[in-house]
Parts: structure tokens; C-alpha cells; sequence
């Protein structure tokens, strides 16, 4: 009786733990507002965005790992091809084992939007919207407009030259928008819930309604036109090296992620 | 009889459980040996019908189906979707239609509880057997749409755009007939049907479908 007490504590102890790493990622609090979106809803006018959670950095491979271990059916093995290309998780060495060409802190790529979407699902939350991503990705501060349009050729000169063979360790870029949020440029392209939005009949991928969308006007047009030409290049099942993403959580958040971080502070 | 009333609920609970849950149970077992690599059904999200029947996906293996996405607040396209997939429902040959299956799934499943889904479904003639008009959470709606190709966005109004599609699926919950558009033609993709059923029918030396029925 004794050792069975003993088995449950040790086994309660053990889920206690074991849910402790998908609590450590930091999610902060992107409080609602509106932008221009260069696929406005009526046109020339700012899109409104209510307030939402989102992961400060995209998912990791040790990140991914974990949720592979806990969801086999999402392994490179075992993925149906309804969910996903045949690059899925290519370059790692095998099922759980991301390897030397993945680091541990490096952001998971060559995964698809099915497995990004049970991921984040798993995770208790979802991915961002398409409006939410782009919304947050414009919330910058820069000092004088001469910084702003540094950073936006920077930006272009990044979009034309996305290297994924070395890609870095999430946080290393630099960048973030003013409510913390890391690296939406610079690293990866990221999965949104959305990513092709449904156009009109009329609508075509091309040089004329690249400069439509150009017409916006505002700092990340250009670099926002790519995106959204990028994105809507891709299928659900698309498997590439630039492609990773991360998660986001509807306000008012239901697990306590984000005072996870201040407790641990407290914490010695 | 006292102890009875007590009971009574309790057994009614666990049978009405039983029977809802007899489905979702027993089709995965099945579904992980055999199920298609390219099945539309490979989700095990669970999904509310018009008649309060929680379904797995892979609950409608073994039979075609004819499937679109659409939405109750929305008038004037989606009433055509749901027609069309009628169409295609009625001009299969009678002997055979009550092998075909019609999966209506919404987009928004904030209004369209599974009791607005029953009006709806009332509404249009439409409360057949067969057919289920399907709610789910927001997650599995747009996995749903991904593996069916099916584009929505979600406006300020709380209506939807929208792109219009009509799939045929065959009994694994592949993708065999897409119908692009609203109001078009229907023969070819009811023709399809009839054949499979036709050729199914005839390789079954013991007709399961039709004892169930």
C-alpha cells in the first residue's frame, strides 16, 4: 500500500515536471488597436484588432521535440501526406532527434500548417490570424523616420536573401516590436491561421496588384507585399527551410502563461 | 420504484453516452489500420451534428459523400452551396441515395449551434439521416478547410467571405469531384457516385449498408 502511494506521488511529481516545460514559453499580452493593412477590409481603411496573447519567440526544435514525444502521429514517420509534404522535418536526423543541423534554440522549419496548427492546439492556444501576425509586426518605435526607413530596406534587403541554412537561435535577430515580440523578421517566415485569405475572382498574383498593394503607403508596404505574396504561394502541406512559426492565445488568457515568468523570478 | 427513478437517469445517461459514443470509439480502431493517407478524415477533432450526435470524421468512411463548408447568417450565397450539394444529392438515382452521405460544415460555430443547425436544416427540407450539418471548434473548422481547399476569412460584420465549393469524396474520404462555383452542373459528379456505389454494391456479396438501413 505504502509503495503504491509512494508509485502515484512519484508519478504525480513526474507530470508536474513534465508539464513544466511547455509553461516556460513566454507569451505577452498585444493589446488591441487597428493598422493598415494592405488587404484593408474597405479601402483606406485601418483594420481593428482585438487584444491577444503571442509567443515571444517561434517554437524551437527542442520545443517541437516535445510535442512530438507526447504526439506520435505527428512524427516525420507517421505523418499522413494529407498533413504533409514530403520535406517534413527533413534535415533532422530522425523522428525525435532534430540534430546537428538543428539547434535546440534554433526555430523549427520544415514544418507544415497542419502539424503548426496542432502544435500550437497542444499548447492550449492557436496560431495567430493573419491581421494579429501583421498587426503586431508593424507595433515599432523609431526615433526619427530616417531609423524607420533604414530598417525597412534592411528589411527588403533580408526578404530578397532568406538563408535557411544557418538559420540562428530564436532572439538573435534583435529585432522586437514594443510589447516584446522577437524576431518577426529577420529569422523565418512564420505560419498564420489564415494565410491565404480568400481574393476575388478578379484578383491575380502579379506585377499590378503588387503596386495596389504598394499604393499603401506606409513603411512596411513593400516588405509587408512580399510577405503576403509569399504566403499566399504557399499549400497547407508546404514543407520549406524558411518556414517555422509560432503561437498565439486568446485574451483573457485561460493558463496562467503570463505570469509564469514573474513567479519565476520570485522564485529562487 | 423509488431506487428505479434514481437509476433511470443514470441509465439513460450512460446508453445515450453509449450510443453517442459508440461511433467515435469504434471507428479509429479501424481508421489507423486502413485510413488513406490523402483522407479529408485523418482530423480526430469531434463534431456536434444538427441532431446533438458527437462524430468523428472517420465515422463517415465507407460511404461517398458530398461535402461543403458554408454558414446559417449568411443568405444569399449559401443557400445556393447548400442547394447545390442537394443537386448533386438528388440526381443521384433513388435506389442508391440513401448510401450518400452530406456533410455541411459552418464557419461559424458562435452561431450556428447545433440547435440553429437543426432549424436550418429543418428550414430547407434538408433533416435527412444522412445528412449532417456539422459545427466544431474554430481549430478543426480551418484544418477542415485547409484539406479541402476552401479559403474564409472572418469581416468586422461577423460574416464570412468565403470561396464556394462543392467536393465529392469517395468512401476513404478522398477528394474526387470538385465543383468550383455556385450553380454548376451536377451530372458528372452524380455519375461518379452511382458507379462507385454501383461497383461497391456488387463486390459486397453481403449487403451491410442495406441490413443497417
Amino acid at each position: 500500500m505504502k509503495n503504491r502511494i509512494l508509485h502515484i506521488l512519484t508519478l504525480a511529481a513526474a507530470l508536474l515536471l513534465s508539464a513544466r516545460p511547455s509553461m516556460a514559453q513566454e507569451a505577452v499580452e498585444i493589446p488591441g488597436g487597428s493598422f493598415h493593412s494592405i488587404l484593408p477590409e474597405v479601402e483606406g481603411k485601418p483594420l481593428e484588432v482585438e487584444s491577444f496573447y503571442m509567443d515571444v519567440t517561434a517554437v524551437t526544435n527542442s520545443e517541437f521535440t516535445e510535442f512530438l514525444m507526447e504526439n506520435p502521429r505527428w512524427r516525420r514517420s507517421q505523418i499522413p501526406a494529407a498533413f504533409a509534404g514530403e520535406g517534413y522535418l527533413r534535415h533532422w536526423q530522425d523522428d525525435l532527434t532534430p540534430g546537428e543541423e538543428s539547434p535546440a534554440d534554433a526555430p523549427v522549419t520544415r514544418v507544415s500548417w497542419f502539424a503548426a496548427n496542432a502544435y500550437c492546439g497542444w499548447k492550449g492556444g492557436r496560431l495567430p490570424t493573419l491581421d494579429e501576425w501583421e498587426y503586431s509586426a508593424q507595433l515599432m518605435e523609431f526615433d526619427t523616420p530616417a531609423q524607420s526607413n533604414a530598417f525597412a530596406s534592411e528589411l527588403m534587403g533580408w526578404y530578397s536573401t532568406v538563408n535557411t541554412d544557418n538559420i540562428r537561435s530564436v532572439g538573435s535577430t534583435g529585432i522586437v516590436n514594443k510589447y516584446g515580440v522577437r524576431d518577426q523578421f529577420g529569422l523565418i517566415m512564420e505560419w498564420v491561421e489564415d494565410f491565404e485569405p480568400p481574393m476575388g475572382s478578379d484578383f491575380q498574383l502579379n506585377c499590378g496588384s503588387m503596386g495596389r498593394m504598394q499604393q499603401a503607403g506606409n513603411l512596411y508596404s513593400y516588405a509587408a507585399s512580399v510577405r503576403y505574396m509569399t504566403r499566399m504561394s504557399f499549400t497547407p502541406q508546404t514543407t520549406t527551410g524558411m518556414i517555422g512559426f509560432r503561437c498565439a492565445y486568446d485574451a483573457p488568457l485561460t493558463r496562467n502563461l503570463y505570469s509564469e515568468p514573474a513567479l519565476r523570478e520570485v522564485l529562487p | 420504484m423509488k431506487k428505479f427513478t434514481i437509476l433511470l437517469p443514470i441509465l439513460l445517461t450512460f446508453l445515450i453516452a453509449d450510443v453517442l459514443g459508440q461511433q467515435p470509439d469504434r471507428m479509429p480502431a479501424r481508421a489507423e489500420a486502413s485510413i488513406n493517407e490523402y483522407s479529408v478524415y485523418q482530423s480526430d477533432a469531434q463534431w456536434t451534428n444538427q441532431r446533438n450526435e458527437i462524430v468523428q470524421l472517420r465515422y463517415f468512411i465507407g460511404k461517398p459523400a458530398v461535402v461543403t463548408m458554408f454558414y446559417g447568417n449568411c443568405l444569399q450565397v449559401c443557400p445556393i452551396l447548400i442547394r447545390d450539394a442537394n443537386r448533386i444529392y438528388e440526381a443521384v438515382d433513388e435506389s442508391l441515395r440513401d448510401q450518400v452521405q452530406v456533410l455541411a460544415i459552418t464557419f461559424d460555430p458562435e452561431n450556428d449551434t447545433p440547435e440553429a443547425l437543426r432549424d436550418y436544416a429543418n428550414r430547407y427540407e434538408l433533416n435527412h439521416p444522412q445528412w449532417h450539418f456539422l459545427t466544431g471548434s474554430p481549430a478543426p473548422i480551418r484544418e477542415l478547410a485547409m484539406l479541402l481547399g476552401v479559403q474564409y476569412r472572418k469581416d468586422s460584420y461577423g460574416h464570412y467571405s468565403h470561396s464556394n465549393q462543392v467536393f465529392v469524396l469517395d468512401d476513404e474520404g478522398v477528394i474526387v469531384h470538385t465543383l468550383e462555383g455556385l450553380n454548376q452542373p451536377v451530372e458528372e459528379a452524380a455519375a461518379w457516385i452511382e458507379e462507385h456505389l454501383k461497383r461497391s454494391n456488387t463486390h459486397n456479396t453481403v449487403d451491410i449498408i442495406g441490413k443497417l438501413n
